[in-house]
């Protein structure tokens, strides 16, 4: 008699308790599963902001930047038409940047020009796509002025973020698209997937 | 109200799109985090993600440095980490016209290895940097000036060989970097910087300004994650989750204050005037002031005082008005150079009655939030308030869209003066800072012949933008009959910009700091706006082939000095300066033997005939090639530094013996009056008894340089994995657990039951 007006009691007190746990931790997963359909969300919504912006670009010849509190703004295009893909890049590789488009590493070449121009995305948003790139795939890149650079691919590797070998006064016109690497790991690590390509004359 | 509303042109979408967009970004990144991190206690999963995020919030870029800052590089391209900063002074001796200043810093690598540390810090825009001393650890560093690219293959070489070596650059007009290679574990470096700049005279007040380099962020929270991080030198892996104790650690650094103490800045100005002292005022700071004789005093920054803005030191002559000349001569060589302040007078009854037509410009975009804007709004409303009847105005506001009040200039009448002002008092700052397309507007004249009208345009902003080259091409293209006038808002203002503005727009800049400075800053601009103007000015120097900046002579405004700086052929004959004050013709002769002697006039003359070549590329005048090589030949010979010209050193034969310790009599800088040399290279002594042997090899080879590589460069590669997987799994497994909960909640319910 005592034990089970005991347990009534506590499960009085309990089970509300528990409920309320419940539904506070529903909440959370449904939050952190909200922030990562986001994240793929936002990159492709702004691409196409991007895509906007950068033919303004070509037409004008100014930066534009591709909604007014942006830090960024599209440097290039870059097309694999074997593959069907394209991306709007973005001037330098901060995060911010990356969350929307890939992004020019500030120190490396423009496309075109001598020395390595170096893009980096992420491998689950818009770089997703270089897990299936061959080697003799065409990469055209359409830099602001509206001019586009053919490159072929010669080779991929995988390499350490701090020893990429890249080097961007390299002699020969080259291109490297970067993104990490392996593709379906849940976490980040060291390791950086880098498709080498060189300017077709 | 009927505004004429202006989008631009590529802002297709509707403001609420944009403004939603920004709401859901804003819960993003605020609320969703902290939900986040509140499930972290549930599931482990995501703290990594929110760790690096958390990180890559301490690295800047070196867009981001408004005051002085030791930075180290990170992992991450083109980021650094800011450093400990320890003990800095400035010891300024202004003599005459000229201010010459040495900062002395000592900075300590807090890290276990070897670094390559950027320092950078904002200096005055005409300020000339000509010299550069290092200690290093045990090395002491002089720097030499070369072109750009060869003092950094100098450097860089050096640097792959393991040696000390330093490089200062000019980043921006006014933002220089000094970059030291191969700083030893826990070694301390002092930097010390000379530069110089001219005195500033405006309405018989003389001005100094001093760029506080090492000033304490605003921003609490990541300087104290960054002292976190520095701590392993690499810039990856110390930041375990910052969160537990942000409650603690935001709260007391809230006020910039507490961390006085950590970064001590003493400054000393010696100030010998030439001319009896009047007044002598620190306009943010509190001082303490010593008067050696009625021409010379000493004025020290007081202990309490703290550096979190610029310095800014004012004097009068004590009779009240300035000198209405100023002649002062050096010998460099066999060249002499000489600077001339004058004066012309104020002529009352001369005034130019013409009516004006002003186009107010105010920006109200986010980085003017808070004072700023209070200030640019009172600013704005005294300017309304002073507008006569017969006077045309119009209103522009602008943060990344704009509006024009009307659509063209309407006369100031009572209906439309209250019509703005009402305009001006609902400005609410939001948005970004697009500044070009309201410029544009308002340099738009449609009647560019009319001559009954002044025309003048008042341009209020923080000046917070990158595109600073497209506005000055604005002006210098579109001016026409228009005069600009810049009024800088808040504590750091654009300065290059606004001065640069100014001067291509012949109208002039007024800084306005703090709310207090609003009505005495605007009536001294309002005085030059109604006051007749001094044109068509020449000067001449009778000995004939002297070499004169500026060029072209500007307009002067009321009180405002004409200031001559000249390479002479010989310092003999006389200066003659001609121009129309109003309508009356107006004609000064000074003879030159006379001039007293003045100290850094050469570097002075040719950091403002670099400045000259800079504006007639802007305008076109000259070719970008011309104009480069125009100010390399000046940087190589007057030793400055400039965006084609660097200063290198490298430390290739130790002066010392390995087992001496560093003496006094080794250092060849003046330690700043206070500085106990003991506590200052006492850190070495004791890092040398660890190491036994001590010595250039042991600093080499006993832990290896992080940077001697003789690979090529090698690009570090951004992080490319986002952690939408990550987050979507662990959003997926609460869900489930939760799920799984309430089922189970509810079975104990009926059992119970």
């Amino acid at each position: 008699m005592i034990a089970v007006s005991h347990k009534d009691q506590s499960g009085a007190v309990f089970r509300p308790a528990l409920k309320m746990v419940a539904i506070i931790a529903a909440l959370f997963g449904f939050a952190l599963f909200g922030q990562g359909l986001w994240i793929h969300a936002k990159a492709q919504l702004a691409q196409i902001l991007l895509e906007r912006a950068f033919s303004e670009t070509i037409a004008t010849g100014e930066p534009v930047k591709p909604w007014s509190w942006a830090d960024t703004w599209p440097v290039a295009r870059i097309d694999l038409p074997r593959l069907g893909e394209t991306a709007i890049a973005l001037h330098g590789a901060s995060g911010q940047a990356l969350a929307f488009g890939p992004g020019h590493v500030e120190s490396s070449a423009e496309p075109g020009e001598d020395g390595t121009a170096v893009y980096a995305a992420h491998r689950d948003t818009h770089f997703a796509f270089l897990r299936n790139i061959r080697v003799n795939d065409d990469i055209k890149v359409t830099g602001k002025d509206g001019k586009t650079f053919h490159y072929k691919v010669v080779g991929t590797e995988v390499v350490r973020w701090d020893h990429s070998g890249i080097d961007v006064k390299a002699s020969g016109k080259n291109l490297v698209l970067a993104t990490c690497w392996p593709f379906d790991s849940a976490t980040s690590g060291p390791m950086r997937y880098l498709v080498n390509a060189s300017l077709v004359e | 109200m009927n505004y004429l509303t202006l989008n631009r042109k590529h802002r297709s979408m509707p403001r609420w799109v944009g403004r939603s967009c920004r709401a859901i970004g804003l819960i993003n990144i605020l609320v969703l985090p902290l939900i986040a991190l509140a499930a972290a206690l549930f599931s482990a999963l995501p703290a990594r993600a929110e760790a690096s995020a958390a990180q890559q919030s301490q690295l800047m870029t070196l867009d981001e440095v408004k005051s002085g800052s030791l930075l180290l590089k990170s992992s991450e391209p083109g980021r650094y980490v800011e450093a400990t900063r320890v003990a800095t002074d400035v010891d300024i001796v202004v003599s005459g016209p000229t201010a010459r200043a040495r900062i002395t810093q000592i900075f300590t690598n807090p890290s276990n290895g070897w670094v390559e540390a950027v320092y950078a810090y904002p200096l005055p825009e005409d300020s000339a940097v000509h010299g550069l001393k290092m200690v290093v650890g045990k090395r002491v560093i002089v720097g030499n000036i070369k072109e750009r690219q060869e003092a950094k293959a100098i450097y860089e070489t050096a640097k792959a060989q393991g040696q000390k070596a330093s490089l200062v650059e000019q980043e921006r007009p006014n933002l220089f970097t000094n970059s030291v290679a191969n700083i030893g574990p826990h070694e301390q470096v002092v930097v010390q910087i000379d530069f110089q700049e001219p005195i500033r005279l405006s309405s018989d007040i003389f001005s100094l300004r001093v760029p506080l380099v090492v000033a304490p962020r605003y921003n609490p929270a990541p300087l104290t994650q960054s002292a976190d991080i520095s701590a392993n030198g690499i810039g990856w892996g110390s930041a375990s989750d910052p969160v537990p104790d942000r409650d603690k650690i935001t709260a007391p650094v809230l006020d910039p204050r507490l961390n006085a103490p950590v970064n001590p800045v003493s400054i000393k100005v010696r100030l010998q005037a030439g001319f009896a002292l009047g007044e002598v005022k620190s306009r943010h700071h509190t001082v303490k002031t010593e008067s050696l004789n009625d021409q010379t005093q000493v004025i020290t920054l007081a202990d309490n005082a703290h550096a979190d803005r610029d310095f800014e030191l004012t004097w009068t002559p004590k009779d009240s008005k300035a000198p209405a000349v100023g002649l002062f001569r050096e010998h460099v060589g066999k060249d002499d150079f000489a600077l001339a302040y004058i004066t012309p007078p104020v002529i009352e009854q001369e005034k130019d009655i013409r009516p004006r037509e002003i186009v107010f410009v105010i920006d109200n975009s986010g980085s003017m939030g808070g004072s700023s804007m209070d200030q640019a709004k009172a600013s704005l409303d005294y300017a309304l308030s002073r507008l006569k009847s017969a006077d045309r105005f119009n209103v522009i506001r602008f943060d990344d869209t704009m509006d024009l009040l009307f659509n063209d200039t309407v006369s100031a009448n009572s209906e439309n003066t209250s019509k703005a002002r009402a305009f001006v008092n609902n400005l609410q700052a939001s948005g970004g800072t697009e500044m070009l397309e309201p410029l544009r507007a308002a340099l738009n004249d449609p009647r560019p012949a009319e001559q009954s009208f002044i025309r003048q345009i008042v341009f209020l902003t923080d000046g917070a933008i990158g595109n600073e080259q497209q506005l000055l091409d604005a002006i210098a293209a579109k001016r026409g009959r228009s005069r600009v006038f810049m009024v800088g808002i808040g504590s750091a203002p654009n300065n290059y910009l606004m001065n640069r503005a100014a001067e291509l727009g012949r109208g002039s800049f007024t800084s306005i700091g703090s709310g207090e400075e609003v009505n005495d800053r605007m009536r001294d601009l309002f005085a030059k706006l109604e006051n007749p103007v001094v044109t068509n000015l020449v000067a001449k120097f009778s000995s004939g082939n002297a070499d004169m900046t500026p060029a072209t002579l500007p307009d002067l405004y009321r009180g405002e000095p004409l200031v001559i700086a000249a390479k002479l052929g010989a310092p003999s004959g006389t200066l003659t300066v001609k121009g129309m004050i109003g309508r009356q013709p107006w004609e000064m002769t000074v003879p030159l033997a006379n001039a007293a002697t003045g100290e850094g006039l050469s570097k002075l003359w040719a950091r403002r005939k670099i400045s000259d070549a800079e504006v007639e590329s802007t305008l076109g005048t000259i070719t970008t090639d011309e104009a480069n090589k125009h100010i390399l030949n000046l940087a190589l010979e007057h030793g400055l530094v400039t965006r084609l010209t660097s200063l290198v050193a490298v430390d290739k034969t130790p002066s010392r013996d390995a087992d001496k310790p560093l003496t006094r009599s080794d250092v060849p800088l003046n330690l700043p009056a206070g500085w106990d040399f003991d506590k200052v290279f006492g850190e070495q002594t004791l890092r040398k008894a660890d190491m036994e042997s001590s010595g250039v090899e042991q600093i080499a080879y006993s832990q290896k340089p992080v940077l001697v590589e003789n690979a090529p460069a090698q690009l570090p590669l951004p992080q490319t994995a986002t952690d939408a997987e990550l987050r979507m799994l662990g959003g997926l497994l609460i869900l489930l657990a939760s799920a799984g909960l309430l089922l189970f909640n509810r079975k104990s319910g009926r059992n119970a039951s």
